[in-house]
């Protein structure tokens, strides 16, 4: 079955697509590998029924080594999980939680003691309509989820109200993870292009700061119109970009 | 549901760049959307795109009684139909705001102002009159809707075609395309709405404002012509203060707007009429492969790419975004995934699609199979771990659980959030 | 009313001219001449301000409550302003035909909105925030621009009422007949196929809150039409301010010692 999954790395798969793990035949040739190395660890779009892998998302196979198989697609619709960090904007402040939109199918809630440094007394200044840089906590299917702004540590670690100047936007998913990749040659090329900040929530938020409106404009024209560009194509657009900037 | 409320910090920046004389997509203040008029295969329909707002109308009629007060008259009829489709804030069903001001206002531009001619309608005086209903359906909301309602509705109803009619006696024979061609309606003048979108108590106008730029505004001032410069229509709304300059300088722009506006149906007509006599194909389903239809296409936006200061560059920098000198051919139509045999997908993907697996090895591949197989039977505790709502996470051969969960938690994309916030200043 | 209906038809097949040669109009005023405006403030007890208003044969019933807490849906919300509430209805006898649903129709609906949109422009919502303002006007006897008069009693219901504005807001309805602006309309002249301006302005910034225009005008006409319409409007609030002061004085001198 490894064989078969790894043939099929990066091609498209849609839903109802399945691998027989075949259990059958099992005795006859059993225990030729050694029991540790074959372990398959199948991520987002890929589930386990009985002795088959069914696939339930269309899109591109992935693979990661050793055996990390998941289905990559240019979805839109966010779905929340835990330990993904989203930007979300505060649409309420109802009591102890602020209600936070994330663009997934409710709100979540975020505790204002959440907050590095915050206490019962010292109140985060968080204002309706503000953005949030923060981690999913709770992501349950029947439940609220749930934001914190501060890591394991109690520190912000880089999360907290955010986005003075610059401007906020919506990409594909797909498009996000691309970015936040260990390494993303999209965002390497953007980095030659011109100073700029900014932040990637897992949901598909983007928020772009550079020196002045008319930059931070381009930038994120620029990403956006990376959606459905191949990598030459990209390149070339870069290209005329930093040839005009210069 | 509800749509994605809109943040300070986007609010702020639109403002900010409002007052640069900068907008989003790259336009001028004075600045039209591209506009896009296609024709269905029907007579009377009619597809409008600006920009990405999207909005059909189909035109039909039927014979009815006329009403009492006005015997000899036809009757017209309009319906703005808000779909959920168009938009997660609108509601399907119920009359919103929004839908009562887009549908008076078109009634107000295309009735109030007497453009058709409503007695040609009038079959038999006070008994059968022709009753002309424009449908028209929102089918992308990215601002803008009553121009481009408004162009859309003039559009079809010059596209319409009616059946003719035959009285002998007291009998009305209405004639099939066949027996009789179908007759056009008579048109005076083609009044097109032009709307202002006003910032800042009106110290910033901006012309065919986009959904974005329709949330920050503080009012809207909708001005109909024709390109007689006569006004068929003022309205504006949103809790705006303007002053008489204002509204006489809206005018002169929409004047402009206007007729280049009509100029480009004209053609659009003149298009259409030359198809349908060449006999080519025309209409919905032939829209597919033209790419009338699907959402991911993408149209060229200029992109002004330079500060003010860098004034010099600005002809080299207004490139279009995507390159025309593409040297790949891996992206037939940009965003459309292909499935199917010989297809490429263009997913936007950076590696390159490989039709290998045809070829691959079945024996060594059954024998993975069973290998894992095997091991499923050893090891009958399967463990699950379900982080997230719907991507679930299986672990076949779970020896270790602890270590397996804090894998698929790295593996799941997870990273730290200060590695995934990511910051580089130069 | 049934036979001034009648007259008003006949005068549109005859296209009976609303500017005779002398410059007079159907009912016997000049061009740039206003119908006569009466109003009364503090009508009713249970409101927290209303008035009545009748220009000429027009006639209308405003009332205002509020600012309270948001009734209904809370959703409606706003957290740094008071919402607006406007209901326009007509009263079943106000026409010379029997009005079979006094409000909730496309027309009254765009009327209330335009009411709604109008106020929000003049009322000084930002001192009320997460609060709601109730503003429900009655048209008793319609004889054209009703838009008009809806906005002058509300007007002086919202002063009576209390609530901060930044103007008085007033309203008039003018049209275009022979190359000449006519002001305030009646309902003869409205239904006679003349181009008609509604203009809502708060005089003393000359700002407009609402404008709004039917049926077809050349443009080079529109700023002499939008000048005659604030010259009306002008005033009208003249008529306004006279009105909220003598109610005052009749009021501090019942009350005062």
């Amino acid at each position: 079955m490894l064989s078969r999954l790894k043939a099929k790395v990066g091609s498209v798969l849609l839903p109802g697509d399945e691998f027989c793990l075949d259990t059958t035949g099992a005795d006859t040739i059993s225990l030729a590998g050694p029991s540790k190395a074959n372990k398959v660890v199948c991520g987002p779009g890929l589930r386990r029924s009985g002795d088959r892998l069914l696939v339930y998302k269309s899109g591109l196979l992935r693979h990661k080594e050793p055996n990390m198989f998941w289905m990559d697609a240019q979805h839109k619709r966010y779905v929340p999980a835990k330990g993904e960090t989203v930007i979300g904007i505060v649409t309420s402040k109802s009591g102890d939680v602020f209600k936070v939109d994330i663009g997934g199918s409710e709100q979540a809630s975020l505790s204002y003691l959440a907050f590095e440094g915050a206490t019962k007394r010292n109140r985060p200044n968080v204002q309706v309509g503000d953005l949030l840089f923060a981690q999913l906590i709770v992501a349950n299917k029947d439940m609220e989820a749930e934001l914190v702004c501060v890591d394991s540590a109690g520190r912000a670690n880089g999360m907290g109200v955010f986005g003075a100047g610059g401007l906020l936007f919506r990409v594909s998913l797909g498009l996000a993870r691309r970015l936040l990749a260990p390494q993303s040659d999209l965002r390497a090329e953007l980095e030659q292009l011109f100073p700029c900040e900014m932040v990637v929530g897992m949901n598909g938020r983007l928020w772009v700061k550079s020196t002045g409106v008319q930059r931070t404009l381009v930038l994120a024209n620029l990403l956006e119109s990376c959606e459905n560009l191949t990598p030459v194509q990209r390149r070339q657009l870069f290209g005329k970009l930093a040839q005009g900037a210069l | 549901m509800k749509e994605t409320p809109l943040s300070n910090c986007e609010r702020d920046f639109l403002l900010k760049a409002i007052q640069e004389k900068k907008r989003l997509d790259g336009r001028q203040t004075y600045d039209y959307r591209k506009l896009k008029i296609m024709f269905g295969t029907d007579f009377g329909c009619c597809f409008v795109e600006l920009g990405k707002t999207r909005v059909m109308a189909q035109v039909s009629c039927e014979l009815v009684a006329p009403k009492e007060n006005r015997p000899n008259e036809g009757i017209m009829f309009f319906n703005i139909e808000l779909s959920p489709m168009a938009s997660p804030a609108f509601e399907q069903g119920r009359q919103s705001e929004l839908s009562v001001k887009l549908n008076r206002q078109l009634e107000r531009c295309l009735r109030n102002s007497k453009c058709i001619d409503l007695e040609s309608l009038c079959v038999v005086s006070g008994e059968k009159v022709w009753q002309i209903r424009v449908d028209v359906h929102m089918l992308n909301h990215d601002g803008n809707l009553m121009d481009a309602a408004s162009i859309t509705a003039i559009a079809s109803l010059c596209h319409f075609r009616r059946p003719d009619v035959g009285i002998q006696g007291d009998e009305v024979t209405v004639y099939s395309p066949d027996e009789r061609d179908p007759i056009p309606l008579s048109i005076y003048h083609m009044p097109i709405s032009v709307s202002f979108a006003f910032f800042q108590q009106g110290t910033y106008l901006l012309v065919d404002p986009c959904e974005r730029e329709e949330r920050v505004m503080d009012g809207l001032l909708m001005i109909a012509m024709n390109k007689h410069r006569e006004i068929c229509s003022i309205q504006s709304s949103g809790g705006i203060m303007l002053l008489k300059e204002q509204v006489m300088r809206c005018s002169k722009i929409a004047s402009v707007k206007v007729s280049e506006i009509t100029k480009l149906i004209m053609k659009a007509l003149e298009n259409d009429k030359t198809a349908r006599k060449a006999g080519g194909k025309c209409g919905f389903a032939e829209s597919m492969p033209q790419e009338r239809i699907t959402a991911l296409k993408k149209d060229e936006t200029a992109v002004e790419m330079t500060d003010v200061t860098e004034r010099a560059n600005d002809i080299v920098l207004n490139a279009e975004v995507p390159p025309q000198t593409s040297q790949s051919l891996l992206v037939p139509l940009p965003g459309m995934g292909q499935v199917g045999k010989d297809l490429q997908n263009s997913w936007g993907i950076e590696e390159y699609y490989q039709d290998e697996e045809e070829a691959f090895n079945s024996d060594e591949d059954k024998q993975t199979m069973m290998e894992v197989g095997e091991k499923q039977k050893v090891h009958e505790d399967v463990v699950e771990i379900s982080d997230s709502e719907e991507d679930e996470v299986v672990i076949l051969q779970p020896e270790a659980t602890d270590r397996a969960h804090k894998k698929t938690s790295s593996s799941s994309h997870l990273k730290e959030p200060a590695k995934s916030k990511k910051r580089h200043r130069k | 009313m049934s036979s001034f209906r009648c007259f008003v038809l006949c005068g549109n097949m005859a296209g009976l001219e609303l500017l005779s040669d002398q410059g007079y109009r159907l009912d016997g005023r000049k061009a740039s001449e206003l119908r006569k405006v009466q109003a009364r403030m503090g009508v009713f007890a249970q409101a927290d301000g209303s008035a009545y208003l009748e220009q000429g044969n027009t006639k209308a019933l405003a009332v205002v409550y509020g600012p309270h807490e948001m009734r209904g849906s809370r959703s409606r919300t706003l957290h740094d302003r008071a919402v607006i509430n406007c209901q326009y209805s007509m009263a079943t006898f106000s026409m010379s035909e029997r009005k079979r649903r006094p409000h909730g129709d496309r027309k009254s609906t765009e009327m209330s909105l335009h009411l709604k949109q109008t106020f929000e422009a003049a009322v000084m919502t930002q001192l009320y925030p997460r609060s709601q303002i109730d503003i429900y006007v009655k048209i008793l006897q319609s004889d054209g621009g009703n838009y008009s008069v809806c906005v002058n009693a509300a007007t002086l219901a919202v002063i009576d009422a209390g609530i901060p504005m930044l103007d008085y807001v007033c309203a008039s309805t003018v049209g275009f007949v022979d190359e000449t602006p006519l002001a305030d309309l009646c309902y003869a002249e409205e239904s006679g196929g003349v181009s008609s301006l509604a203009l809502a302005l708060l005089p003393r910034g000359g700002q407009i809150a609402l404008l709004q225009m039917d049926a077809r005008l050349h443009q080079d006409n529109l700023e002499a039409l939008m000048d005659a319409a604030m010259t009306a409007c002008k005033g009208v609030s003249k008529v306004l301010d006279q009105v909220v002061r003598q109610h005052l004085q009749e009021a501090s001198l019942a009350t005062g010692d």
